[in-house]
């Protein structure tokens, strides 16, 4: 989130800045944090399946991460944006037929047995790969995972594959399980999924559904001096103005994932005794996206896409509905996507008139009633803003003569009509961006997807060129040739328009002033919080 | 017109027929008070109230003006609370004559029917089906009338068939009028009045349900209901209460005016008895 | 007694039917529903392809047709097996065993609660008809019962457990809290008080003027004409005479609110997070779990059904003259 809009924007930048400085010698006298307490935290929702190797979902890292970690976590300054969790080095074959990983010594199951390689080997080929929704693409081509020794594991594909794509996965695809739980057991129903045993700092205690999940202290956890917390509590509020509501009683001390609504995140900042931090999601970026069917006649012409674009006041909708908690997109790929991001892509102001003049130009006149056609608009239920923005879609496009009706569906049901049954002509998606191309944007593109696979292209595009800078990509084992590719695709998308990236957005967190040591890192809600403290 | 003027003696008719009246006019000339699509983003957000005098109640969080709001979502209000309770009176008519008149094995399965309908929480069901079916403003009057028109339905059998063992039906039966004819002619404006005492309550029930429905965000999403501002302005609840207290106001006030009008109704109808008993219609 | 017992067996097998009759629409109207479980599932766990899809309806039974699944629910239930939720993958008798404790103790305490108030004013406002304090008592019961329990719970919470902190803003206990016994029971109490009193105060109101309407109507009857001109002391007429008489509809009252209550507590639920039927009900339905929503509409209708068989067998004892004709249709 580099782009500074307003004011509020601003305050929240310093804020973070003054986080991150009174954070770092705390850091330097890790020993110093408060030892023990109760951490409570808001919780949206109560996945069924809490397993992370084999639900990637944000919902069941949030509370998993804590108990299963990965071979690596995201980081603001390490090498590769990567921190080492179980893996202390992962290393790539010249020819991209081989990664290499070297794992932590002296890491045990919180059920007392040792970590070793078997664990990871067996869970690349039996659970990431053929279970794990976004493993299934990464591993594709993985056939085999050598283990020399206790402490290394080499992973074996069948076609070149990028260490880029591997290295930017790891933190979401690569949650090991305890081999010894899992094995000859039927992998989704083991009951170590809902009762998790992993290697990470806090152990899982209880869940009482419906009220809260209870995690304790690990206290044979590798991480030095780590945890700080004695016990994390997530509570199960689904409503979110309760949440607000419980941190200012002092009944919760933290609500991550924008569980404060944005519009009182003004009011809230003011609380003495809380504080509002919009670091620690720039790996978990949401992008705010139109859907457009291009089965439609109108929409099939690309003038008219064009005018769509050029109807949506950007700056609106950040600061209006974002209220400055968001940026506006430029294409596919989000700017703090450093790596791969390019501003070098058309552009589409608010300039209604030229929208208009478009249509004209598409021969979409306008009827004696103003109108010059009508479409069927569906917003995705999931969020907040994306049914508001919704609301504001319809009004930007009834003032270039586009008669636009709301459809609201709840999640299932929207699934279906949008993903499997292509029910819409435009629809409003929050699809999020993993730090890949090939595990985000790229699938909203790509053609030949078949229907019923949600949050995908299901808009009926196909644009040959694209699907071969796609799959050529895959395959580019030299990090910048592989992201050339992603700037081109970046301008095509931008050029053809077969969907309109509007925005971009992390989320706030609302803390209590007594929780420290937070957003530490850039999926720090998703993360282990080892380091996490509680002033008592 | 006689009931009219009775009614209009009562000290709770005129009152509530004042609150309707009043409402009804501001929902018909909704589009003269505040032209355009109420949903229209129309300046500044979360302007407070009296501020500006253009947009008087104030805008919400996204610049839409709270007086259109109100003022449409009255329509809204009153267009569901009366279609549901149309359709519930009507569909409880119709199960409730056949019913009474069909007697043996029909009697008894649409009775059956009726008792499904009438264990099952009318809420839930509402809930269930709206958001099975999508929510529009055509679901959401099913969705309520199918909770609401098991009490009209058991209330017009038990009239029916009480009605029917009268003199006067037998002599129509004994002159050789058609059942239909009996049906329609002589016994249903007979088995009418007892229902229409208690539609007012059913009017008021559905605008509450449909309050209750549009705040757990299952309302029509291209029209503006009250409910739906109110869960809207919860969000916000504490920096600008005003978005959530406004429409809550109207809503309670129009609740008011439809039982003070049925109250009303009861007395001009009965003398003094006060009828304000939604379930009034007993079980068997 | 003898009477009773026959009435209560009618009751029970009369109510066979009708909840044959409730399954089948549930499973039609969640047949017609656009998605399902495996829809809802896929989407919480962001995607998956049509090959797991697939799989996962075979898992549920979901590629069977509708008169198969019916009649395998059939014979599940009359083993007394409500099925598997497919959205929490557990049994759904525990689910909802662990649930339902919740929502009667909120259906409960506010019905004594409106029950006792509303009834002890409503003889207050019906000892003295168009009196000063029965016109001041109608009119508060009448905006009183115009106010939606959801909006009055918003503002209950806003003022006293966000502003003045006097009672917990929601849950049905503090969590993970160790507390025992008596403890317990008054923390679980104090985290009621807002839900019971926002679903209360419109029962309240309601048995307060069927209450006050009942009494109304008794002083003109015979023998509470009798009993005045006897000269008896009024306050024992109202008590003895009046108020008895007009107890009988209250509690009829009773009975039929009892489904309009358990679809108030969804609403109440939802804001105060309590973890009830209710909210339980909303979850099934945006999991699209049949077996759910049916275990939850079917105890829900038998709830009913004995809240009824209650009234009707209270009723019995008070007025005998009910319960012969009541037993009979």
């Amino acid at each position: 989130m580099s782009a500074l809009h307003v004011s509020r924007r601003q305050m929240l930048q310093i804020s973070s800045l003054l986080l991150a400085s009174t954070a770092l010698p705390t850091l330097a006298a890790a020993q110093n944090l408060p030892k023990g307490g109760r951490l409570v935290v808001a919780a949206d929702s109560e996945p069924k399946n809490l397993n992370p190797a084999i639900v990637a979902s944000n919902g069941v890292f949030f509370i998993a991460s804590k108990v299963i970690e990965p071979l690596a976590e995201a980081s603001f300054d390490g090498k590769d944006g990567l921190e080492p969790r179980l893996a202390t080095s992962w290393e790539s074959a010249s020819d991209g037929l081989s990664i290499t990983f070297k794992l932590r010594e002296g890491v045990t199951w919180h059920d007392g047995k040792p970590f070793t390689s078997a664990d990871v080997a067996y869970c690349a080929l039996n659970v990431w790969k053929p279970l794990q929704n976004l493993g299934r693409i990464v591993f594709a081509n993985l056939t085999a995972v050598d283990t020399p020794d206790d402490l290394t594991a080499i992973f074996r594909f069948s076609k070149p594959t990028p260490i880029q794509l591997i290295r930017n996965a790891l933190p979401v695809v690569s949650s090991v399980l305890p081999k010894h739980l899992y094995e000859g057991t039927d992998i989704a129903t083991n009951s170590a999924n809902v009762k998790l045993v992993g290697t990470g700092p806090f152990t899982f205690a209880e869940h009482k559904p419906g009220e809260y999940y209870r995690l304790a202290r690990n206290e044979n956890y590798w991480g030095k001096d780590q945890p700080h917390l004695d016990e994390i509590i997530f509570r199960v509020l689904p409503d979110r103005a309760a949440a607000a509501a419980a941190l200012e009683a002092e009944e919760i001390q933290l609500a991550a994932f924008s569980a404060v609504p944005l519009a009182d995140l003004d009011r809230i900042s003011k609380v003495p005794g809380l504080k509002v931090i919009s670091r620690g999601y720039e790996a978990l970026t949401y992008q705010l996206v139109v859907d457009i069917n291009h089965r439609r006649k109108e929409l099939a012409d690309q003038k008219v896409r064009q005018a769509i674009a050029h109807a949506i006041d950007k700056q609106f909708v950040i600061d209006t509905i974002f209220l400055g908690y968001a940026s506006a997109s430029t294409g596919p790929v989000p700017k703090n996507a450093s790596e791969f991001y390019d501003a070098d892509v058309p552009s589409y102001a608010f300039d209604v008139e030229r929208a208009n003049a478009l249509l004209d130009e598409a021969g979409y006149k306008r009827s004696g009633d103003g109108t010059r056609f009508e479409l069927k608009l569906r917003p995705a239920p999931y969020f907040n803003e994306t049914r508001q923005f919704g609301d504001y879609l319809r009004q930007a496009l009834a003032a270039i003569g586009i008669d636009a009706q709301i459809v609201n569906a709840d999640s299932a049901a929207h699934q279906k009509a949008v993903y499997t049954d292509h029910d819409f002509d435009l629809a409003v998606a929050p699809p999020v961006f993993r730090g890949d191309p090939a595990i985000s944007t790229t699938i909203l593109v790509q053609s030949g997807i078949p229907a019923g696979v949600p949050f995908s292209n299901q808009g009926g595009y196909s644009n040959p060129a694209l699907d071969a800078i796609i799959s050529k990509a895959s395959e580019t084992i030299d990090s910048s040739e592989r992201t050339k590719l992603y700037n081109e695709f970046q301008k095509i998308v931008a050029t053809d328009l077969p969907l309109i990236n509007v925005a971009e957005w992390g989320f706030i967190s609302v803390a209590s002033e007594r929780v420290l040591d937070i957003a530490d890192n850039p999926r720090w809600a998703v993360s282990n919080w080892a380091s996490t403290a509680l002033q008592p | 017109m006689k009931l009219i003027h009775k009614l209009i003696r009562t000290p709770e008719g005129i009152a509530g027929f004042v609150i309707l009246a009043i409402l009804i006019i501001i929902s018909a000339s909704a589009s003269l008070i505040a032209p355009g699509d109420p949903l229209r983003i129309a300046g500044q957000a979360l302007l407070a109230p009296f501020s500006d005098m253009n947009l008087p109640l104030g805008t919400d969080r996204l610049g839409r003006d709270v007086l259109a709001g109100i003022v449409h979502g009255a329509r809204t209000s009153l267009f569901v609370g009366t279609a549901a309770a149309l359709a519930a009176i009507t569909l409880g008519l119709c199960v409730g004559l056949i019913a009474g008149l069909a007697g043996g094995l029909v009697d008894e399965i649409l009775m059956r029917v009726v008792d499904a309908f009438q264990i099952v929480p009318g809420f839930l069901l509402a809930l269930a089906f709206v958001s099975v079916m999508g929510a529009s403003l055509p679901v959401v009057v099913i969705a309520i009338a199918l909770g609401a028109w098991a009490d009209p339905a058991r209330l017009t059998r038990a009239q029916v068939r009480s009605i029917r063992e009268r003199d006067y039906i037998a002599a129509a039966r004994v002159i050789g009028m058609h059942p239909a004819e009996i049906a329609v002619r002589q016994i249903l404006p007979q088995a009418v009045p007892p229902v229409l005492a208690v539609s007012a309550t059913i009017v008021a029930a559905a605008i509450l349900t449909e309050a209750a429905l549009s705040f757990l965000g299952l309302g029509d999403p291209n029209t503006v209901t009250w409910g739906s501002m109110i869960a809207e302005g919860r969000n916000v609840l504490r920096s600008s209460p005003w978005l959530s207290i406004i429409p809550g106001i109207a809503l309670v006030t129009t609740v008011i005016g439809v039982y003070l009008l049925s109250e009303g109704l009861a007395k001009a109808l009965s003398g003094t008895h006060a009828a304000l008993t939604p379930r009034e219609g007993e079980r068997s | 007694m003898k009477r009773s017992l026959r009435l209560v067996r009618r009751r029970l097998l009369a109510s066979i039917p009708v909840l044959l009759i409730v399954i089948t629409l549930t499973f039609v109207l969640l047949e017609t529903a656009p998605g399902d479980a495996v829809d809802a599932y896929l989407l919480s766990i962001g995607g998956g392809d049509a090959a797991v899809a697939d799989g996962l309806r075979r898992a549920y039974g979901l590629d069977q047709s509708l008169t198969a699944r019916l009649w395998l629910y059939l014979t599940a239930l009359a083993r007394l097996d409500l099925g598997w939720s497919v959205a929490f993958e557990r049994p759904v008798l525990a689910l909802i065993a662990e649930r339902l404790p919740n929502t009667l103790a909120l259906m409960g305490s506010a019905t004594a609660l409106s029950f006792a108030i509303g009834s002890a004013l409503g003889i207050v406002a019906g000892s003295k008809p168009e009196s000063v304090k029965d016109r001041a008592l109608s009119s508060i019961s009448l905006i009183l019962y115009s106010i939606p329990g959801f909006w009055l719970g918003l503002v209950l919470s806003l003022v006293l457990a966000v502003q003045l902190r006097w009672l917990p803003t929601s849950g049905i206990e503090t969590i993970a809290s160790g507390k025992t016994g008596l403890d317990r029971f008054i923390d679980i109490a104090r985290h009621l008080v807002l839900p019971v009193s926002s679903l209360a105060l419109i029962y309240t109101a309601l048995f307060l003027r069927v209450m006050r309407a009942g009494m109304e109507e008794a002083w003109t009857l015979d023998f509470v004409l009798f009993a005045r001109a006897k000269g008896l002391a009024r306050s024992r007429i109202v008590l003895r005479h009046v108020a008895r008489h007009a107890a009988l509809p209250l509690i009829t009252m009773l009975g039929l609110q009892a489904a309009t209550m358990l679809g108030g507590s969804v609403v109440i639920e939802s804001i105060f997070a309590i973890p009830g039927f209710g909210r339980l009900a909303h979850e099934a339905v945006a999991g699209r779990d049949a077996p759910l929503l049916m275990g939850i509409i079917l105890v829900s209708a038998v709830l009913v059904i004995i809240v009824n068989l209650l009234v009707d067998l209270a009723q019995a004892a008070l007025d005998p003259r009910i319960g012969a004709s009541e037993a009979s249709s």
